[in-house]
Order: structure tokens, then sequence, then C-alpha cells
């Protein structure tokens, strides 16, 4: 089997760009999860019961739909309803949000649930409002022991970038896609796609490894 | 304290005193973790039908010695022999000394996802190639033998200490091996749990049986042991016949010790 | 706006067929996924060095590799590197197995390294070989701590599987996406793929979560 990786060369700086937008999207989605997600997680655990279910509908729906389904739908499907067309890159980005938000709303209830209840009572006892003794007591402890799974979430959502794709956001594996069936050398573009996904994604999943076995001694506080 | 009577005379005094080829021997046995040395150099007999018991403070290497005996942990110096011959360095000549020795834990270590009767008869069946009826008759017997032929179907999570750990004895006894190893065997027990397992012991002893017991049980090593083997820091500080080590004990460490755990003599 | 909902029943036949699919894809992968993972992690705590890095490599190559990428690599260098026509259905199988057994390669890694060192200490004291230690005491141990993960990993492997729609392979996402061209109904479509996914997939994930709660290990 002969390869030939000229087209690719040929192609870098396009592959490049494209690289580029898969480092934004996965970003910028990492940061709006985080503050959804944190939102929803913590008006789960504290905030008013009426709020609760709703949420939690929301959360095990997203756990019960691909994120091919969101991105698809958003992008195809929520126009209709609500008028406005929104370019791919922007379907993809409150898609991937909504979806990953859900997962990081799950870490950090487990998080704030895994500090133990007497630390509360301690922090009231102490004669601390209800909102300080979670800033101050709960959170930094609950924030400690979710670092690990959120490290998971980046790796995640790095992934999910991929399937953007679909959509005709021109990301790497979108760009990767192109040149593979322009170039009709699909086996070497995709080889240097898994290359460059691997190289990126490693390290992530290294640390969050790490981060597991430095973190396990915690358990419950 | 349920044992009740200082054992008579066995076939082991007989033969330290007439030289006889002992059953377990360790001569100057080492042995390393890392940096720390935790056996200096520890000299042992231990003859046919003896009940030899290992006492010393936390720490002294008593367990690792045990551990030792049936490979594993392997020494870094010295000899352990076994009838005469020393034990192998590798692991499938060790798995067949292994079938000739049989261990007690301290934690019982019985196999949570099978029942009593298989934790007995998984040896047999698994290593010996006894068929399934053989291997579970030979269990029965062992469990009616110390004295849970009712549990037979139960679970180790339905068992009491007490009774886990005499499930683990059958477990070692079915494979009728020639020397019996007991590694703090009631350490982890309650206090009413207690005599039930050493008067299983007891009844091994007095069957003949060769045993090693590492134990803080004092009444226990000065009533049914033959041989008493004082540890400290790695090294064996005394060892003698018990009215010796318990009644007249000649190093002050031993004395120390002795009298540490309230033993008046 | 014109909404024909319609569209929903008229097709309902093949949405349900696609729904097949998908249950298939997902029981035949984890069919093949559970033994890889086990065979994957016994490799890896072989003492046999090359066994234990080529485990190591595998599973770390996959768990790093957008699936989507995956499925469409094999589904070119599968027919080029064997000489043989791979159906879309059976590439999208090997791609699915091929990521979920490094998955479970871990997790049974994990569920064999939890259990007690005294465990194998004592089928090692009564004379068993490593390969019966491994058979009847550590390995049944093993499984059934992790099973409240391979659940969690079922759910996730049930919504993996429409990615393989993008390979043509006829499951549930790919009939739907169809009939939407067919019929020019996108909402109407889109919104019945989303729905049957999670008719499907939300009374999985609460199962799981009552697997994880009931038989789960707690700190």
């Amino acid at each position: 089997m002969e390869l030939d990786f000229s087209p690719v060369i040929a192609s870098a700086r396009y592959l490049i760009e494209g690289l580029q937008l898969t480092v934004l999207l996965s970003l910028l989605t990492i940061l709006l999860s985080a503050l959804f997600g944190g939102v929803l997680g913590l008006t789960r655990s504290y905030g008013p019961s009426w709020l609760r279910w709703p949420i939690v509908f929301y959360i095990d729906s997203m756990r019960s739909i691909p994120v091919l389904v969101v991105l698809v739908w958003t992008y195809f499907a929520l126009p209709i309803i609500t008028g406005v067309v929104l370019p791919p890159f922007w379907a993809a980005l409150v898609a991937l949000t909504a979806h990953i938000s859900a997962f990081v709303a799950e870490i950090v209830r487990a998080g704030v649930l895994s500090v133990r209840r007497g630390q509360l009572n301690a922090a009231h006892a102490l004669g601390m409002s209800r909102w300080q003794s979670i800033r101050t007591i709960v959170l930094p402890q609950a924030i400690v022991r979710m670092l690990p799974a959120f490290g998971s979430i980046i790796s995640i959502t790095i992934k999910d970038t991929a399937i953007a794709a679909v959509i005709a956001v021109p990301e790497f594996m979108n760009r990767s896609q192109t040149v593979a069936g322009q170039s009709f050398h699909p086996i070497e573009v995709f080889t240097v796609a898994m290359a460059v996904y691997f190289l990126i994604l490693f390290p992530v999943t290294r640390a969050v490894d790490a981060l597991y076995g430095r973190l396990a001694y915690l358990g419950r506080s | 304290m349920i044992v009740d009577s200082p054992t008579q005379a066995r076939t082991g005094r007989d033969g330290r005193a007439n030289g006889q080829v002992p059953v377990v021997s360790y001569r100057d046995v080492v042995k390393r973790f890392g940096t720390v040395t935790v056996l200096a150099g520890v000299s042992i007999q231990v003859h046919q039908g003896e009940v030899v018991c290992v006492i010393g403070p936390s720490g002294s290497g008593k367990s690792t010695l045990l551990r030792c005996t049936n490979g594993l942990e392997l020494i870094d110096g010295g000899e352990i022999s076994l009838d005469g011959k020393p034990l192998p360095h590798d692991w499938n000549g060790m798995r067949r000394i292994r079938q000739r020795m049989g261990m007690v834990f301290q934690n019982f270590e019985l196999f949570p996802h099978k029942t009593a009767l298989n934790n007995v008869a998984i040896g047999p069946k698994t290593v010996l190639g006894l068929s399934r009826s053989e291997a579970e008759d030979r269990a029965r017997g062992l469990l009616a033998k110390v004295g849970l032929a009712d549990k037979a179907a139960s679970y180790p999570a339905q068992l009491s200490g007490g009774e886990q750990q005499r499930v683990a004895i059958a477990r070692a006894l079915a494979m009728q091996p020639e020397v019996m190893l007991f590694d703090e065997p009631t350490s982890a027990l309650d206090p009413e749990t207690i005599g039930e397992v050493l008067n299983v012991m007891k009844k091994l002893a007095d069957e003949g049986m060769t045993m090693i017991v590492v134990t803080h049980e004092m009444t226990f090593a000065r009533r049914v042991s033959d041989w008493v083997v004082v540890m400290d820091r790695g090294t064996v500080i005394e060892q003698g016949r018990p009215q010796q080590i318990f009644e007249a004990a000649t190093v002050a460490r031993t004395r120390d010790f002795l009298s540490h755990l309230g033993w008046a003599g | 706006m014109t909404l024909d909902w319609s569209v929903v029943p008229q097709h309902a036949g093949a949405l349900l067929e696609g729904a097949k699919l998908t249950v298939l894809l997902a029981v035949v992968t984890m069919l093949v996924a559970i033994p890889g993972g086990i065979v994957l992690a016994l490799m890896r705590l072989s003492s046999i060095r090359a066994l234990s890095l080529a485990a190591a490599a595998f599973v770390e190559l996959f768990r790093n590799l957008p699936l989507i990428l995956v499925i469409y690599t094999a589904y070119y260098i599968l027919p080029l590197a064997t000489e043989l026509n791979f159906s879309p259905l059976a590439t999208g199988i090997i791609a699915l197995s091929l990521n979920v057994s490094a998955y479970n390669g871990e997790t049974f890694r994990a569920g064999i390294a939890s259990i007690r060192k005294g465990q194998s200490e004592a089928a090692f004291a009564l004379g068993m070989s490593h390969w019966h230690t491994m058979r009847e005491i550590v390995l049944p141990q093993a499984i059934q701590r992790v099973f409240p993960v391979l659940t969690s990993t079922w759910v996730s492997l049930f919504k993996d599987t429409s990615l393989v729609s993008v390979i043509s392979v006829g499951e549930l996402a790919y009939v739907s996406m169809r009939v939407r061209s067919q019929t020019f109904r996108v909402l109407e479509m889109l919104t019945a793929m989303a729905a049957v996914y999670w008719l499907l997939g939300y009374p999985q994930a609460k199962l799981s979560d009552w697997v994880n709660r009931r038989y789960g290990v707690k700190e």
C-alpha cells in the first residue's frame, strides 16, 4: 500500500485553520458550559424546589439524546421555530453548550453532595448565612473534588466538536473530510487527523488520570 | 479461656531432643523491603507434630516470616527448608510447595462470592483435581470437624468472624497440608468468638498437626505450644519451651514484653 | 410556519426499523466489547511486557480519538487493509466495538485492581495458579464490582450508535434524516427523532442511575 501524504501537506494551511476553529469552539463551549452548568447544578442543589424538577428533566433529557441529534436539531429545526437562522458555528456552540452543561450540572451536584453535611452544620453553628456557608465552606471543597470529572468534560467536548462537522462547521474534522474527498487519499488524511486529535487529547486524558490519582485520598471529607 | 489443659508430650519434643530432621527450618533468614530490613538473620527449627508459637511486639517481623515460609514473600538471604529441602525460587516450584502448607490469615480472606462449602472445596477441586462430589464430601467432613456442618450453604457475609475463621481453617486443611501456618488468627475477632477458633486450633494440635502460629494470645501459647519463639525488630531474641519463656525468661526484653501484656507468669 | 405532524405516523414503520437497528448495534457492540475489555485488562495486568504495552497503547489510542473520526477511518481503511468488502453496518460495528472495548479495558483493569490483594494471596496459599486465581476468585468479583459502570457505558454507547449514520448505516438517526430529506418536514422529523431517542434513552439512563445507587461502590 503506497502512502502519499502530499495532499495533506499541500492543504496544511486549510487544515490548521480548521484546527483553530476546533480549539475555539472547544474553549467557548467549555467556558459557557461551566457557567451555565454551574448555575444549573447549584440551583438544583440549593435553589427553590419548584425549579428542581425542570432542571432535572433538562439534565436527564440531555443525557438521553445523542449529541448528533442535538446539533442537527439546533441547526435545522430551531430556526423554524425562532425565525432566526444561526450560522453553523453558533448553532454548534449553542447545541454543544446545551448538551455539555447538563453533564457539568451533574458533576457540580455530585461535588456538592460529597462534602459532608456536617460541614454545613458547623458553618451554620458559627452563625454564617446559607449563602456564606456554601460559598466559603462547601464550594472550595467541592470544586477540588470536581476537578477530575471536569477534566473528562474537557476531553469529551473536544471530541464532540468533531461531530459538528456534520452541520458544516468548518472545523478540523470537517476540513479533513473535505481534503480527503478532494485528494482521493482518505487514508493519509485521516491518519494525520487521528494523530492530531490524539496529540491534543492525550495530555488532557493524562492530566485527568493524574488528578484522579492525586485526589483519590479525599473520598468523602 | 476455654483452653483447659497443658498439652501432653508429643513427638515434637522427642524429635527436637533426638535431632530428627525438622519439618520446617529457617537458617539465617534475611528479608528487606526497600531499605528497611524486616528480618535480620532468623534461625528456627520446627519439628514434626510441634506447635511453635511466634510472639513479639508489632513490627518484629513475625508475619513477614510466615509469609516467607509459603513464598508470598521471597527472602533476600539465608534459607528456608521444608523436609530438609530448601524452598525453590520460582513461582511454579513454590506453587507445589504451597499445596503442602496451609495458611490462615488474620482477616480470614474467605472468597465472598462462594458459599462456605465451596470455599473449602475449591482448593481440592482446582488444585488437586478432585471431582466435584469428592471435593464437596471432603469439604463437608471438614466443616463438621470445625463445628460448622450446618453452615455449608452460607455465604461469608452471613457468618460471624469466628465462624469465618473456622471455615478458613477448614479451607486450609482441605489440602491435607504437612504444616499449618497461622498469621494472628484471632487478632481480628471479637472476644466472644476467639475461644471457638482457639479450640479448633487446639484440637488440630492434639491430633499431631505441625503448626507455626503467630499470635498475641499468650494463654494459648503457654498452654498449647511446644516451643515459643520471641521476636523483636527482625531477630529472635529468645526461644525455648513455654514454661521457660513465660516463667523464667532470660532476656530482659522478653520479660518487658510479657509484662506489658499483663502476663504475670 | 405550517407544520404537518402526520409525516411522523406515516413513516412510523421506517422509524421503528431504524430504532431496531440502533438496539442491534448497541447489543452486538457490547457483546463484543465486554469480553474484549476483559481480555485487554488481563493483557494490561500481564507480566509479559509486550502484551501489557500493546493493551495500554490500544486503550490510550481509542480513549483519545473522536468516535466519528474512527468511524470514517474504518470506512476507508478496512477495505484497503483487508482486501475484503465490508458493509457499512459491519464497519460501524467494528468501529464501535474498538472504541467501547478500549473503555471497558480501562473499566475492568480498575475493577480487577480494586480486589484486595489478600484474596489472591489466599488463593495462592492454597496452591492455586495465577490463571485459576484470576478465573475463580478475582474476575468474578471484579465483574460484579464494575457492573454499575458498565450500565453507564451502555447508556453512552446507545447514543453513540447515532454516529454510524454518517456512513449510511440505516439506524434511527439515518432513517429520520432520510425521511426529513424526502418529505421536507424538517422540524417534525427532527423533533420526532429526538423524541424517539428520548423515549428509549431516558428509562435506560434512570435504570443505570438506580443500578449505580444500589450496587455502586460507596467510599
